[in-house]
């Protein structure tokens, strides 16, 4: 597995870059994920999404549905979009530290 | 006998042995459990006695070893013709051996086939089409993967996959109330744009029953949201069943027979509930092997066809364009170089490159084959399962670039996939090799191109 270091923090990451240990997430993994999402800047609504999906993942132990996060958050499904470009089940997760979803995605 | 917490031979049966199963991340404990897994030898030589059949052994008895096979494998061509990648030697040496040793193989030998049947081979059946003899390496390596599964041996994400369908009836966690409030949902969003857009459920006796693939509910909604806008467009007369909706197998990947049989019964007992004149599947290519090649076999059919006629969804598209259903703008044709990704699973195993050509002439100006092209193309590079198993991402990045050269060829920088496994692979090897091309199915350009007819235009417009 690869490591990787950011702002002096250090992230043990899958073969696709996902966070390893979800205990590791910091708002660092944020800032070091963004830029290879295009995203510019992280806002509230980033945010919103973000809290969502680890308070699921906390429960459920897994990504919750794009419905069920867009109920959740209130988003649109165009706004989410416009949020993570890469779409809500690879960028959003992974930033958020959540593993990359299994099966075909 | 040790069988572990994770790897063993007993399939996931519940939501918390599934929930357990993920928690293992990468399959980290999985992994070092398989390695102590006790081979119950006279298990598999009852199940090679009663599932090897004459086929298969003949197959392998046959086998000339002219080598003939070794270059029409996209996997022993970009791996420096390594010996070890010859489709006869990967199967002789794997299946052979455990047929020829009537399952006496060791613990090790049995983790060499996992490697060897999920990260060496894609079942893709290029092979079949180059062997003087007709042998079909593929055919045999899912035949493999099924031995193997019932010793507990299959890769960490495939035990997952299979545990999704024999509890969700899906390859991913989608509830029957998760599916039909998506649909809701994505008829209530896009219906903005398209006044009057339903996706009807459960109606009975409609021309077209759609079925599609579980990762469209649950993290590309989009695509479902597409298909009931071209079928608006259409005017067609459509419904999704509220269960057996799901068309794709992750068990077929995995080898685990008894849950492809469970979930293409879901499937079929949808299609004879709602009796459907027709059945049309997603921009998907396995699932229609599952479903429409392979799936009346598994389910015992004696016609070996589904309960009703299931085209694939470039049929459906050809057709509309050739009918005028759909009418494309001329002026909104794809006027850059654009090539089109051939799907194993519904171009080589069902002969349909005629339909995705007859579309790209309705809608490309410039098209450009790549080569070899039609039943000849090679795997996208992720096939089989290979895309999702994260122990064999070094391996399945080099397959992809076999595709990344043949893309490279063409000069094109837009690839058309009609099908998520060769989508999800192209998007991969965008990311990992940065050659600068752009990939998408056929939905979101066929509205980009349709013509509105004004019935169905918004009413400011």
């Amino acid at each position: 597995m690869a490591e990787i270091t950011y702002e002096g923090k250090t992230f043990e990451v899958d073969e696709d870059g996902f966070l390893l240990k979800f205990e590791e997430w910091c708002p660092e993994w944020v800032e070091y994920v963004k830029e290879s999402e295009g995203i510019s800047e992280i806002t509230e609504d980033h945010q919103k999404i973000l809290d969502f999906l680890q308070d699921y993942y906390k429960k459920n132990g897994i990504a919750p549905m794009v419905r069920i996060l867009s109920k959740n958050t209130g988003f649109k499904l165009k706004q989410v979009y416009e949020l993570f470009p890469s779409g809500p089940g690879k960028g959003a997760c992974k930033m958020a530290g959540l593993p990359k979803p299994t099966g075909c995605v | 006998m040790p069988q572990g917490t994770f790897c063993n031979t007993t399939p996931i049966g519940t939501e918390d042995e599934l929930k357990a199963l993920l928690g293992d991340k990468g399959g980290a404990q999985y992994y070092e459990e398989m390695k102590e897994l006790d081979v119950d030898s006279d298990a598999i030589a009852a199940l090679l006695e009663k599932t090897c059949q004459s086929r298969i052994r003949t197959w392998l008895e046959i086998c000339a070893h002219c080598g003939m096979c070794a270059d029409s494998c996209f996997l022993y061509r970009v791996n420096d013709r390594d010996p070890k990648q010859v489709p006869a030697y990967k199967i002789q040496s794997t299946l052979g051996e455990l047929v020829k040793k009537k399952g006496k193989v060791t613990n090790e030998f049995m983790r060499h086939c996992v490697d060897v049947a999920w990260s060496q081979c894609t079942c893709c059946n290029r092979c079949g089409m180059y062997c003087p003899h007709g042998i079909d390496m593929g055919v045999m390596f899912s035949y493999l993967r099924g031995i193997l599964n019932s010793q507990g041996f299959v890769p960490w994400e495939m035990k997952i996959g299979s545990g999704m369908h024999r509890v969700y009836n899906a390859q991913m966690d989608v509830t029957t109330e998760d599916w039909i409030d998506t649909c809701e949902w994505m008829a209530e969003e896009y219906e903005e744009e398209w006044p009057g857009l339903e996706i009807p459920i459960d109606k009975e006796d409609a021309d077209i029953m759609y079925t599609l693939n579980a990762r469209e509910p649950k993290h590309y909604p989009e695509d479902l949201a597409e298909a009931a806008i071209l079928f608006h467009l259409a005017g067609e007369n459509w419904t999704v069943p509220s269960t057996g909706w799901e068309q794709t197998s992750l068990s077929m990947f995995a080898g685990d027979w008894a849950a492809c049989k469970m979930q293409v019964e879901s499937v079929y007992n949808a299609i004879e509930k709602l009796r459907p004149k027709r059945v049309i599947g997603t921009e998907c290519g396995h699932a229609h092997r599952a479903t429409v090649i392979e799936g009346p076999y598994w389910a015992g059919r004696e016609d070996g066809l589904p309960p009703a006629p299931y085209i694939h969804y470039v049929e459906w598209v050809a057709e509309a364009l050739r009918t005028g259903k759909i009418k494309i703008d001329p002026e909104k044709k794809i006027k850059e170089p654009v090539t089109l990704q051939d799907s194993c699973n519904y171009v080589r195993n069902h002969g349909l490159a005629k339909a995705t050509r007859e579309i790209m002439s309705y809608i490309a100006e410039d098209f450009r084959e790549m080569g070899p092209n039609r039943e000849h193309n090679y795997c996208c590079g992720g096939g089989g399962g290979f895309n999702g198993i994260g122990k064999y991402r070094k391996e399945r990045n080099k397959a992809l670039q076999t595709k990344r050269d043949q893309i490279l060829a063409t000069g094109c920088k837009l690839v058309i996939a009609p099908c998520h496994n060769c989508w999800d692979a192209i998007r991969d090897l965008e990311e990992e090799y940065e050659i600068g091309i752009r990939w998408s199915f056929l939905k979101p350009l066929l509205i980009k191109m349709a013509i509105v007819p004004d019935h169905l235009k918004l009413p400011e417009e």
